[in-house]
């Protein structure tokens, strides 16, 4: 339980730094300018970095991971997204991973019943939890865009108003919120409940779903109890993205705990295993097309080989190859 | 066993049903003191609740005022700290800050906050 505990603790006490900092110190402008930017900085050094320490690596052997007939004689059906042959089919196969999790949708689970018998079915749970966390998180980021533009697009409106349209509470409650809580809740239950992945889960499975719980509860906190000034933050963040330092005004020491965590999240991300983001483009197994019997694919560790043609063979000893009666092509 | 079952959840339940009468009975009770308000000359220099209180929580003073005035109609009245007494009433707001016609809109359109307030009420920029 101590890796449970440990990424808890770690980021209570995240939370708790730009509170104190804020509320006894009054630090606003070490944690509303300087940690953003730094974090902000970090987070597209270290993503870009860690993308092209990815690029750079060679790509040996075509090792793309399929479960579909790849293509073949015109008389065998190619599954063309699971097996695709060409580049634009693996890029939808790709995105189909990106936005549904395919892959994650054929998971299985093995139970041992009394007998013994050993059962496998499917278990869509994780992917669903999976899928319900991620679009949540995606419509709760694309929602921010109201603070970082004067006038946000219209289909973030759009999106913000199809998010609140049960208009429970005053501001109007957002359903994501609701959502993306109940799968954090359940992704962590899932990692303790079951001994088989309790072991195998470490504090980096942990830390990064608290860290966003944090992060979801102290921007909930902001939104529906301990309220903010929020033409403030909308000042502090349009300075922020056209990169002003001015310090920020009086805003509430929670909106600082929130800045805090997602900065945290920002820096920690490129460090971390929440590089699958990027990861999942880059991933050979995946990008590349299923075409190994159609085309060559060039090791690029091969050092460049010395070939010698038989015609330029045959140029250098043709005169003795016709002294001995061999056959030549050219005379 | 079970039959003492049956009898302690219909103990309970009968406690809960009493609890609730005498909460009911009790808010009933209360005697309307409130009178309605009166429309004396308003006094424009402060709002019902200090100026950072409102820039944070306008919006759920307003939900407060709309559903007691929905149930209390006419007895829906105010007091503010300094013992000022106001009609719950869109009116009373509008009655200073409709001055200014845009002085819900400049905020929330920077901030972009979609209230559903027009949606019934007339909104200050569509009067004349």
């Amino acid at each position: 339980m101590k890796k449970v505990f440990i990424p808890l603790i770690m980021v209570a006490l995240l939370a708790l730094i730009p509170y104190v900092a804020v509320t006894y110190a009054n630090m606003s402008y070490l944690f509303g300018v300087i940690i953003p930017y730094a974090a902000a900085f970090i987070f597209v050094a270290g993503f870009l970095w860690r993308l092209f320490d990815w690029l750079r690596r060679p790509v040996p052997f075509p090792i793309v991971t399929t479960c579909g007939q790849e293509k073949s004689l015109d008389w065998v059906k190619q599954n063309h997204l699971e097996s695709p042959s060409t580049r634009f089919g693996a890029a939808v196969r790709v995105l189909s991973e990106v936005l549904f999790f395919r892959s994650l949708f054929r998971n299985t689970k093995a139970e041992l019943h009394t007998g013994p018998e050993l059962v496998y079915a499917s278990s869509k749970w994780l992917w669903m939890g999976g899928l319900a966390f991620h679009w949540s998180l995606l419509i709760i980021g694309l929602r921010h865009a109201r603070f970082f533009f004067l006038e946000p697009p219209a289909f973030i409106a759009a999106l913000e108003h199809a998010d609140s349209f049960l208009e429970l509470t005053l501001p109007a409650f957002f359903m994501t919120d609701a959502i993306v809580l109940a799968a954090l809740t359940f992704l962590v239950a899932r990692r303790i409940r079951d001994a088989k992945l309790r072991i195998i889960s470490l504090q980096t499975d942990f830390f990064p779903l608290f860290l966003i719980g944090g992060i979801v509860l102290a921007g909930m906190g902001m939104r529906y109890l301990e309220k903010v000034d929020i033409l403030s933050i909308k000042a502090l963040m349009m300075g922020l993205v056209s990169f002003s330092f001015e310090a920020p005004g009086e805003i509430g020491a929670l909106f600082f705990v929130h800045l805090f965590l997602v900065s945290m999240l920002a820096i920690y991300f490129p460090f971390s295993k929440l590089m699958h983001a990027g990861a999942i483009f880059l991933s050979p197994t995946r990008n590349l097309a299923n075409n190994s019997r159609e085309k060559l694919h060039r090791n690029p560790w091969n050092k460049p080989g010395k070939f010698r043609t038989y015609a330029e063979y045959e140029d250098e000893f043709r005169e003795k190859m016709k002294k001995a009666g061999l056959p030549v092509e050219k005379d | 066993m079970r039959k003492r079952h049956i009898l302690f959840i219909g103990l309970l339940a009968a406690l809960l049903m009493a609890l609730l009468f005498s909460f009911h009975a009790g808010t009933e009770g209360e005697a309307p003191a409130s009178q309605a308000a009166q429309a004396a000359a308003v006094d424009s220099s402060s709002c019902v609740y200090p100026k950072e209180y409102m820039h944070t929580h306008h919006m759920q003073v307003l939900e407060d005022w709309k559903n007691t005035a929905a149930h209390e109609g006419p007895d829906a009245v105010h007091e503010t700290a300094d013992g000022r007494k106001l009609q719950k009433n869109l009116s009373t707001c509008l009655a200073c800050h409709g001055s200014n016609r845009y002085f819900c809109f400049s905020c929330h359109a920077y901030a972009n906050a979609q209230p559903n307030c027009w949606n019934c009420h007339i909104s200050p920029l569509e009067t004349p």
